[in-house]
């Protein structure tokens, strides 16, 4: 046995018996163990931690946690800040796992702390090429775990393995050529033993796709393009070939359902953005949600949201998967606030539209058919002169997360009630540069419109009740089983609403713009809130 | 909306009179040290074209700002990061570190980059008022006397409050936007102006002008120039007055004395 072999037998038996030990040192504080399959599906067993990016695999962002709740929100105290050294939009949804906080930072990096005191442990800087083609900032959403090893998307489309207890790069793999306008900043999903990870760049004219690697290696399993190939009939829905050029990227984390073992993910704008008279057509698969098999990568089922898109409403919101009674009877749902202003309950087995409504204010369509497909109004297609429409063309929600509790039975979202005008213009494909074929223009100051946090019956569609906030807040929602609504404003507040009637119960001025989603987790006992707010990453809790 | 395409068209006619001076950076590109050498009519036109393709994102297509993704405006005329041509150049070839502004493409020429330079710098209020009919001298003394307009407004530290401050008010405003805002002040309020009437749970109502508004609270200066904080927690109502609380001049003063006053708001601009 040679000396590099008894070391690595040394850090497996080791490894081994972290994974045996119970959860708590001596003096009570939790100790890492490796995060198993078995343990991201029953994640919602474990609330003190937090081990994926929304939470669980359904992406409720329902915390089972209920220490802070209705009764003594007003009370909650910052406990500690983490400051990141970069100014980019801090987008990120940390991990907890068993008291070690990862926590993403822009551009590329990734740091852990201990997630009591946001003291450092170490830090992970992605070296990044100079000539990055991003469309909307240096940002990255979070990573995913499996085992001791997190996995995280980087600017420059690649995807890394990253020791968790070090912060050491374990392997760098290529997802895709960054020249060509390719992109990453989602956080991964684990599906058993893949990453399953998807892909920016539907501002450059790219040809979107679903990707799993190997959890160990980094090599690439399966891909599932988003743009059908031309052996595929539904190929025929892009004229000539504008599906080489076609988007429909992957930019947003997807949601999971082990029992059906479906992948669902959603997909962004057809390429280019505003000039659809280059690619006629439904434009499929672009701004969908897809069923894809877990192991295989194959399409279930794929369900449009808006066909023919030309006002950039990417369909790159969180599924959220929840089991509800709909005309009483049980019924495996997802549901989906989407960027068209359009709110949609569907199955998930099947993909059947079983719910629809707008949940914001729009103007682009009469309503939904008994398909779910929109019935467009005339004269709602951008021009060379402008065309006034609700909703903007960051839509009426965004990638930011909604959050559903199963104790209210209410979907949470944050909507935004805007109008801008769209232009059109002639744009030629060049590959690595913006090919977006047009743009917006806000007709009137931003404080003539208004955000809210709304509360949505998913079996109606209906709405429960409203909280308004300044827009246009760019924050995600989380629910807890203490009854509580965590989100922030664009102005810089966080606060706690009532889930149940949407009462105000605590907030706090941070100044910083909000641009990701709050979680919750506990540590020796203690629930804590944590809200990334501009570059400063903020944990409250309960008066000690 | 409408007058900011006019104000295209106008400043697209004055635009190749703009030079600006040598470079006070000091970079190692040689272009960047240079003036613009690409600063004509098609130099103009097709920096919009790559403006709107590469920058309209974040920046809005008629490079206005985007409010929703925080994007500034270009148009005013003046850049936070850059004081020249140059300085611009840099900052779309370089972009601005630790911020979402990002170095444009390297596969950008030079010519590019400039020519995106030439079409900001036509988006800018012009440098040359041109051919006004009126009289600054004249339009002064209207600003002091029968227009009434320094009971409301600040110049160069002398005036009231109670609207917004004018001392460069010509390097954010046009010609024709200084004569709407004459004789139809509704026709375009910033909310900074609206007025909010508040009533408190006590039952008191309050009247002031929109200092600041966000999701949880409110400020805002009362006709007595007190400023008042209040958390909407604490009021029983709230209603925005999107109105301008200026008059308009359209009957009071006549077009000529229009015009001078015009000619005189024109004069109010930072030393270039």
């Amino acid at each position: 046995m040679t000396r590099g072999t008894v070391l690595l037998a040394l850090v497996i038996s080791v490894n081994l018996i972290h994974a045996q030990e119970p959860t708590t040192l001596e003096d009570g504080a939790p100790f890492f163990s490796p995060v198993t399959w078995d343990r991201l599906v029953n994640a919602a067993d474990e609330p003190q931690n937090w081990l994926m990016y929304s939470g669980t695999f359904d992406s409720q962002r329902f915390s089972r946690l209920n220490q802070i709740n209705t009764e003594n929100a007003a009370t909650l105290e910052l406990k500690w800040a983490h400051h990141i050294s970069q100014l980019d939009r801090n987008e990120t949804t940390p991990l907890v796992v068993d008291g070690v906080m990862f926590i993403t930072e822009s551009p590329s990096n990734l740091t852990a702390v201990d997630a009591a005191t946001g003291r450092p442990y170490w830090r992970y800087e992605h070296e990044l090429p100079d000539d990055l083609r991003v469309c909307c900032g240096r940002n990255n959403r979070g990573v995913a775990i499996l085992g001791e090893t997190l996995y995280m998307s980087t600017l420059d489309a690649h995807l890394v393995g990253i020791d968790a207890r070090s912060g050491s790069l374990l392997w760098n793999t290529e997802v895709a050529d960054y020249q060509q306008g390719y992109s990453k900043t989602a956080a991964p999903l684990i599906v058993k033993d893949k990453v399953i990870t998807g892909i920016a760049g539907g501002e450059f004219g790219i040809r979107g796709f679903l990707d799993a690697y190997d959890a160990n290696t980094g090599t690439r399993e399966w891909r599932t393009y988003t743009i059908p190939g031309p052996d595929n009939p539904d190929n025929r829905s892009w004229a000539g070939d504008s599906w080489r050029t076609g988007g429909s990227p992957t930019w947003i984390t997807g949601s999971y359902d082990p029992e059906l073992n479906l992948v669902y993910w959603g997909t962004g704008n057809p390429g280019p953005d505003y000039n659809g008279e280059v690619r006629e057509g439904d434009n499929l698969y672009a701004d969908s949600v897809l069923a894809l098999d877990g192991d295989t990568g194959d399409m279930s089922w794929y369900f449009q949201f808006t066909p023919h898109d030309v006002h950039d409403w990417d369909a790159i919101q969180i599924p959220v998967l929840a089991d509800i009674e709909i005309d009483g009877t049980p019924r495996k749902t997802m549901l989906w606030a989407n960027r068209n202003a359009f709110y949609y309950t569907l199955d998930r087995e099947t993909g059947e539209f079983l719910v629809g409504k707008a949940f914001a204010r729009q103007t682009w369509a009469e309503g939904l058919d008994e398909n779910g497909r929109p019935i467009r109004r005339p004269n709602m297609f951008p021009s060379a002169e402008g065309t006034l429409v609700s909703p903007t063309a960051g839509g009426a929600t965004n990638w930011w997360s909604p959050a559903f509790s199963p104790r209210t039975g209410l979907l949470y979202v944050n909507a935004f009630d805007g109008e801008a005008e769209f232009f059109i213009r002639d744009e030629e494909y060049r590959a690595g540069d913006r090919y977006t074929g047009g743009g917006t223009d806000s007709p009137l100051p931003i404080d003539n419109y208004s955000s809210a946090i709304r509360a949505l019956d998913p079996t109606t569609g209906d709405l429960q009740w409203e909280f308004p906030i300044k827009a246009r807040s760019r924050a995600g929602v989380l629910a807890t089983a203490g009854d509580l609504v965590f989100s922030g404003s664009v102005d810089g507040y966080f606060y706690a609403l009532d889930a149940v009637t949407g009462e105000e119960l605590w907030h706090i001025p941070l100044s910083g713009r909000m641009n990701a989603n709050p979680m919750t987790y506990a540590v020796d006992g203690q629930q804590y809130v944590t809200m990334p707010v501009g570059n400063v990453v903020y944990t409250f809790g309960l008066p000690d | 909306m409408r007058d900011r395409k006019r104000r295209t068209v106008l400043i697209r006619s004055l635009c190749g009179l703009v030079v600006v001076g040598l470079s006070l950076w000091s970079t190692q590109a040689i272009a960047q040290e240079s003036e613009n050498p690409f600063t004509g009519r098609v130099d103009i036109r097709m920096g919009q074209g790559q403006f709107e393709s590469r920058c309209s994102t974040c920046h809005g297509l008629e490079a206005t700002g985007n409010p929703e993704g925080g994007g500034p405006d270009l148009t005013t005329g003046r850049f936070r990061t850059a004081n020249s041509d140059s300085g611009v150049f840099r900052v779309i070839r370089d972009g601005i570190r630790g911020t979402a502004m990002i170095g444009i493409n390297p596969d950008a020429s030079d010519q590019v980059v400039w020519q995106i330079v030439s079409y900001l710098k036509s988006r800018s209020p012009s440098l040359v008022a041109g051919d006004l009919p009126g009289s600054p001298v004249t339009g002064q003394q209207l600003f002091a006397g029968k227009g009434d307009c320094a009971r409301c407004h600040i110049v160069n530290g002398t005036g009231g409050r109670l609207g917004p401050d004018l001392s460069h008010i010509a390097d954010r405003r046009e010609i024709s936007e200084l004569r709407t805002d004459l004789t139809n002040p509704n026709a375009e309020v910033d909310p900074r102006w609206w007025t909010l009437i508040v009533t408190h749970n006590n039952g008191a109502v309050i009247r002031g002008l929109r200092m600041h508004e966000d999701s949880f609270s409110l400020r805002l200066m009362d006709p007595e120039e007190n400023l008042r904080s209040f958390s909407k927690s604490q009021l029983g109502g709230l209603e925005r007055d999107k109105r301008s609380t200026m008059p308009s001049y359209a009957q009071s003063l006549t077009t000529q004395q229009q015009d001078d006053l015009v000619a005189y708001l024109l004069t109010l601009r930072r030393e270039q």
